[in-house]
């Protein structure tokens, strides 16, 4: 598998002081699942404005589909990468196709009015994300696992290669949360997608996708388990059966969990000190 | 399936309201004060001037006024629609980033002094309101790009700050000024409709038409940026290069309209917001129909407000909020209400 995403020797500080990302590298091979986890303020969405070239990288570089990410034009990068941010709110009342349409922007001339070729995408997108029923509906009516499904929407009219996400399942119930990730998988499956989704749920994550990389932060990580997983200072990015154990996670995240196993993959139950079973924490 | 906007649909819409901005604009010629016979206008001009005065009021006074009506409405209304959309908030209009102080410290400049020149045909009022309209405009956008990087916020706050200062200068020279400059300069704020002449109308109207077919060719991208500028770059819009090109022709358009009539106010507010309810957020569609809205609303209020205390005349700005306000109230309970209910 060729890799679509090359990211070497990567580092981004905000402050001069205060380095967020440092000497990261990775590869995403074309049509993988990469889910990036780790703690709040590991630098995961600004792991996510770098690839989607929102900031430029300080040291090391980025190359999408084999061009260094600063050759792009925002235009072309555009045709390359859809971006799913967390849900919002538009000031203006858009109906649902007017948000999914304006995903055909990289592709349209001067005045931009959609062709044909655009309408059969918005229209595909709309029927794969099952929110064709709620087309000419007001955005703002839907509830939030509509609306994401909806911005998911809007990513497959782009027609990109590569989909990013910065949390596509915050604030979603259970059953929601299930069917967005059902959805980045049949488009990796079928569309043939490489994605990569910022998660909070490492179940979720292990579950649904090929790879994880593990942001630690400032806390180096313990050796990933058996040799899939690679092991860096800052990070750790591998198969989610290397990287998640409840030591990994008590250090990384700084929380003791309760696991379990469903299938091959484990399962992680955090467990904080005033829960019921917290006396039971532990490794199972 | 579901419907996108197409360039067949929207040219229908534009012609529809198009048709009706000409009927306003007839209709509103003919009516006035002074009762004219369509006969006697046909029958062409007099030989000499004063032989068909029903020809001379409706081509010489009443077209040059509607159609500078019109423009007048059109550009602040089409303003409108591209500052609620660079700034994401529904409560700006084409003043909010200072134009009106700006226009207002020129023209009392200009009274104070007591030109009596005219540049290119245009009264020392309108080249002073111009100039100072245009200078403000600059001057909010760099301190608003010099003051830091959340641009909307910093634009509207130099905004603010700058309305307010230059303010309170007009306050201090209207204090100082005499009785009768006081009155041309407080007129002028109200916002007016005057004849003007023919050359400034025409140039007036190529700038003004100019400008919003500019501001419609970045109207999708709008559509965009009115999403946020992290999510229009991700669609791979270039957010610097929209604003300025959008910001400029909006900051243009509205100078022009306020050299021409004074600060009318509420058109840019209201007729953005009513075009919106009825026709959607989609900013290829609401900047021209928009337009064209506001021109007629314009045309309309102005033919109000020289007919209501005949043969004086309102300031035509008077007419715009007095009626502008209740008629957006319906319109915004008729369509919330359909709104709701589709829910």
């Amino acid at each position: 598998m060729s890799s679509i995403i090359e990211v070497k020797n990567l580092s981004f500080a905000y402050a001069p002081h205060r380095r967020i990302l440092e000497d990261v590298s990775f590869d995403v091979g074309a049509g993988a699942f990469l889910s990036v986890a780790g703690p709040n303020g590991a630098g995961k969405t600004t792991l996510l404005n770098l690839l989607c070239g929102l900031l430029g990288p300080q040291a090391g570089s980025i190359m999408i589909d084999t061009a260094p990410i600063q050759s792009y034009s925002a235009r072309r990068l555009a045709q390359k990468i859809a971006v799913v941010r967390q849900e919002f709110v538009p000031v203006f009342d858009f109906t649902v196709v007017e948000v999914v349409s304006m995903a055909r922007t990289p592709y349209l001339g001067t005045f931009g009015f959609d062709g044909k070729t655009d309408r059969d995408a918005i229209n595909q997108a709309l029927e794969i994300t099952d929110t064709a029923q709620f087309a000419r509906r007001s955005l703002r009516s839907l509830s939030g696992g509509e609306r994401q499904r909806v911005f998911i929407a809007r990513a497959l009219a782009q027609n990109t290669a590569i989909m990013l996400l910065d949390e596509p399942t915050s604030f979603l119930d259970l059953k929601h949360q299930v069917g967005i990730y059902d959805l980045l998988k049949a488009a990796q499956l079928e569309k043939g997608k490489t994605i990569v989704a910022i998660t909070h749920d490492i179940n979720l994550a292990a579950q649904y996708c090929d790879q994880i990389l593990l942001l630690t932060g400032r806390k180096p990580p313990m050796q990933g388990r058996e040799n899939g997983a690679q092991n860096h200072p800052g990070y750790l990015i591998g198969k989610a059966k290397d990287i998640f154990s409840p030591e990994q996670i008590e250090k990384v995240f700084g929380v003791r969990v309760f696991a379990g196993k469903v299938g091959k993959e484990n399962f992680f139950i955090p467990l904080g000190r005033f829960a019921k079973d917290s006396g039971q924490a532990s490794i199972s | 399936m579901a419907q996108v906007l197409t360039a067949r649909s929207l040219a229908i819409r534009v012609l529809l309201c198009l048709a009706v901005l000409a009927v306003v604009m007839c209709v509103c010629a003919l009516v006035g004060s002074q009762k004219i016979s369509l006969k006697k206008v046909f029958a062409g001009p007099g030989r000499s001037p004063g032989e068909n005065i029903d020809y001379e009021i409706l081509v010489g006074i009443r077209l040059p006024r509607v159609v500078l009506a019109a423009l007048v409405g059109a550009a602040l209304a089409c303003s409108g629609v591209v500052l609620q959309a660079i700034l994401r908030n529904p409560l700006a209009d084409p003043y909010i980033l200072g134009i009106s102080s700006g226009a207002g410290l020129g023209v009392i400049i200009a009274v104070i002094s007591g030109l009596t020149w005219s540049f290119c045909g245009g009264s020392p009022l309108s080249v002073f309101a111009f100039a100072g309209a245009i200078a403000t405009v600059w001057l909010v956008w760099f301190v608003g790009h010099f003051t830091g990087k959340a641009q909307v916020t910093s634009l509207l706050l130099a905004g603010v700050v700058i309305n307010a200062f230059f303010s309170a200068v007009i306050m201090f020279l209207t204090s100082i000024a005499r009785s009768d400059q006081v009155y041309s300069t407080i007129f002028w704020l109200m916002g007016n409709i005057t004849e003007k002449n023919l050359s400034v109308l025409g140039v007036s109207a190529g700038c003004i038409l100019a400008g919003t077919i500019g501001l419609f060719g970045v109207s999708q991208r709008l559509n965009i940026l009115s999403l946020g500028e992290q999510e229009a770059k991700g669609l791979g819009v270039d957010t610097a290069k929209t604003q300025i090109v959008a910001f400029a022709l909006a900051a243009f358009i509205t100078a022009i309209a306020v050299s021409l009539s004074g600060l009318v106010g509420f058109v840019g507010l209201v007729v953005p917001h009513g075009v919106r309810l009825v026709a959607g957020p989609d900013h290829r569609q609401l900047l021209p129909i928009s337009a064209i809205i506001g021109g007629a609303f314009l045309v309309a209020a102005d033919t109000l407000a020289r007919m209501i205390v005949a043969p004086a005349q309102l300031p035509v700005g008077v007419i715009t909020a007095i009626a502008g306000g209740p008629f957006f109230l319906v319109l915004l309970a008729r369509y919330s209400r359909k709104i709701s209910w589709l829910k």
